[in-house]
């Protein structure tokens, strides 16, 4: 059997520039990967190239056995990936509950036709999701203010509530935990293994080591593009690559 | 608040709507019983119907269109040549009209749907040059700056839609109508992934909202209903001529979307209220060469004191979400709203 998410030799280059070099790796169903690495690792790169922002240059994408490269964000997105954003990307000027309804209106790919009343289950069925989306979050108390006027924090579990709206089967988190104090990342990392538990796969990229070390099953590491460490926990933070690419080495 | 009391609501403002637009408007209009009244009125509805279309491609799908006018003119003149060379009835020339006006809107679109926002707006403004230069000078078809004259009156089942009130209510309801149509894409889900590609196209793609599918889609829907409008304009005036649908007659149209709240309907149909409205009664106060001084300056005000709009889009929303009872009821915290769409 194939695994739920595979990656094989994947590479992309921007002119000179390998930013994800030859990487495979295998994501089973139900589990919960770290991936880190230092800056200018490649991380987002290789998230761009599962989600379709990006196209490989070489190397081949799977999910559930089925090549994804090369296919559109939104094709990808219906094909059950959903995502966040590094650096927070909502739609400001439309309600907190708007905000979710987009990720369960790409999941029903609704068209022109949905004005008509025999699409109104389709409606109703983003209506429902979106609720169940926002309840998981706890933002139902904020549903009709603007998602601009809503706190940093809300805005992020916003976003992973606009994902969840997608019905996704893999969820991949974009530093989650990034500008939030330690209170509220411990709580995100609570929601986070709760969404685990609940029998989601998730990938988390993340810059703090602690929250990956803490949650995650197994960790994969990138350096310079290229995947370095692909262990548990324990062993990532025992491996001699690890951390000579995050503390550099001796001369 | 419970169901019923929403659904009767729901009737009073529609009433209030259909009793003004079929009723209360017409009573005046022949209170006042001049034509020229009645024909002031159609330009509003017909200009109603442009800001309307429009709001739905810049003001919720956030695509900055300054070439309006080229579908409004392709309307126009599509009609004007349907009844005039092929001796079309009218009722036929309204909808082909529009269609026309589509699918001049479907070919501009699909190349022009990958270019992003200043970019599209460009594009689209040369669409509205290309479009009155060859209405001036393609003389054999469009008799170029001399303009045509329809002849027909409009017919329809042997009643005569050319006097003034017959004319006003036929306008009236295709009017309402097609603002209808456009209100039912607007607040509903449609609507929402719309809005979500005005804000980030990128993002709204990555959620799986098929972006330039959608693009493509409120372009062309937006040209057919601006096409209609051209129809109606060319039957009601009986005469067009390419002055009729020049550049100034787009800024006009984008002023009136802005003027009354970008992504807010009510707020467009307003906007052409108000700037088509407003000179006609300063006319009537004469205030001669200061009209266009007056309408500079309440569209400067309005920008400065209230930058959304008369009626901004999250008050718009709001207002249709719980006057008409098309949001959904939550409830949290004590605290009750209606949110997203029926």
């Amino acid at each position: 059997m194939s695994a739920f998410l595979e990656t094989r030799q994947l590479g992309r280059t921007f002119g000179g520039l390998k930013a994800v070099d030859d990487v495979s790796m295998a994501i089973e169903q139900g589990e919960l990967v770290g991936l880190i690495g230092p800056n200018g690792a490649g991380k987002t790169t290789l998230f761009n190239l599962i989600s379709g922002f990006t196209t490989p240059t070489s190397g081949e994408v799977l999910l559930k056995g089925e090549r994804i490269d090369g296919l559109t964000p939104h094709d990808i997105a219906r094909r059950g990936i959903g995502r966040t954003f590094q650096n927070l990307r909502i739609f400001p000027n439309i309600s907190v509950f708007d905000n979710v309804t987009v990720g369960a209106i790409g999941h029903e790919n609704i068209g022109l036709g949905s004005i008509f009343p025999w699409q109104k289950a389709k409606s109703d069925r983003i209506t429902h999701k979106s609720f169940e989306a926002l309840e998981a979050v706890g933002l139902l108390a904020d549903a009709d203010d603007l998602a601009a006027n809503i706190s940093y924090g809300k805005r992020k579990y916003l976003e992973i509530a606009r994902a969840l709206a997608m019905q996704p089967d893999l969820l991949i988190l974009d530093e989650p935990a990034a500008g939030l104090n330690e209170t509220e990342t411990r709580h995100l990392a609570d929601f986070i293994r709760r969404l685990h538990r609940e029998g989601r796969t998730i990938i988390l990229i993340e810059h703090d080591m602690r929250l990956v070390m803490s949650i995650c099953q197994r960790v994969i590491v990138l350096a310079s593009g290229r995947k370095i460490c692909d262990g548990t926990p324990e062993r990532v933070q025992q491996d001699a690559g690890v951390l000579e690419a995050y503390l550099g080495v001796d001369e | 608040m419970n169901a019923s009391d929403t659904t009767s609501r729901r009737w009073l403002w529609t009433g209030l709507i259909l009793t003004g637009l079929f009723v209360i408007v017409p009573l005046l209009l022949s209170l006042a019983g001049r034509s020229y009244f009645y024909q002031i009125a159609n330009t509003i509805m017909i200009f109603a119907l442009l800001a309307a279309s429009m709001h739905l491609v810049t003001g919720v799908a956030g695509l900055l269109q300054l070439g309006h006018a080229a579908f409004y003119g392709i309307g126009g003149y599509g009609a004007a040549l349907l009844a005039t060379h092929f001796k079309l009835s009218f009722a036929a020339t309204i909808p082909l009209a529009g269609l026309m006006a589509a699918l001049i809107a479907f070919l501009v679109a699909v190349p022009t749907m990958r270019l992003v926002s200043i970019y599209f707006a460009v594009a689209t403004l040369g669409i509205g040059q290309m479009l009155h230069v060859i209405t001036l000078n393609w003389v054999a078809v469009t008799k170029g700056p001399n303009g045509i004259l329809l002849f027909g009156g409009m017919k329809l089942f042997d009643i005569d839609f050319s006097k003034p009130v017959p004319a006003y209510y036929l306008v009236a309801v295709i009017v309402a109508a097609c603002v209808y149509v456009i209100h039912r894409l607007s607040h509903s889900y449609y609507g929402n992934a719309l809005r979500a590609l005005r804000e980030d196209d990128q993002c709204a793609d990555a959620m799986g909202i098929n972006t330039p599918r959608l693009k493509l889609e409120s372009f062309t829907v937006s040209g057919f209903f601006a096409g209609v409008a051209g129809a109606l304009w060319a039957h009601t005036a009986g005469y067009i001529s390419p002055a009729d649908f020049n550049f100034n007659v787009s800024i006009l149209i984008l002023s009136m979307v802005v003027l009354g709240g970008l992504g807010s309907l009510p707020g467009s149909i307003l906007g052409a209220i108000i700037l088509i409205g407003l000179p006609e009664v300063l006319r009537e106060f004469k205030a001669g060469d200061f009209r266009n001084i007056i309408i500079g300056v309440v569209l400067f005000g309005v920008i400065l004191f209230q930058p959304r709009g008369l009626i901004g889009e999250v008050s718009a929303l709001d207002f249709i979400r719980n006057q008409f009872g098309l949001g959904r009821k939550a409830r949290s915290d004590g605290k009750q709203m209606r949110v997203g769409w029926l």
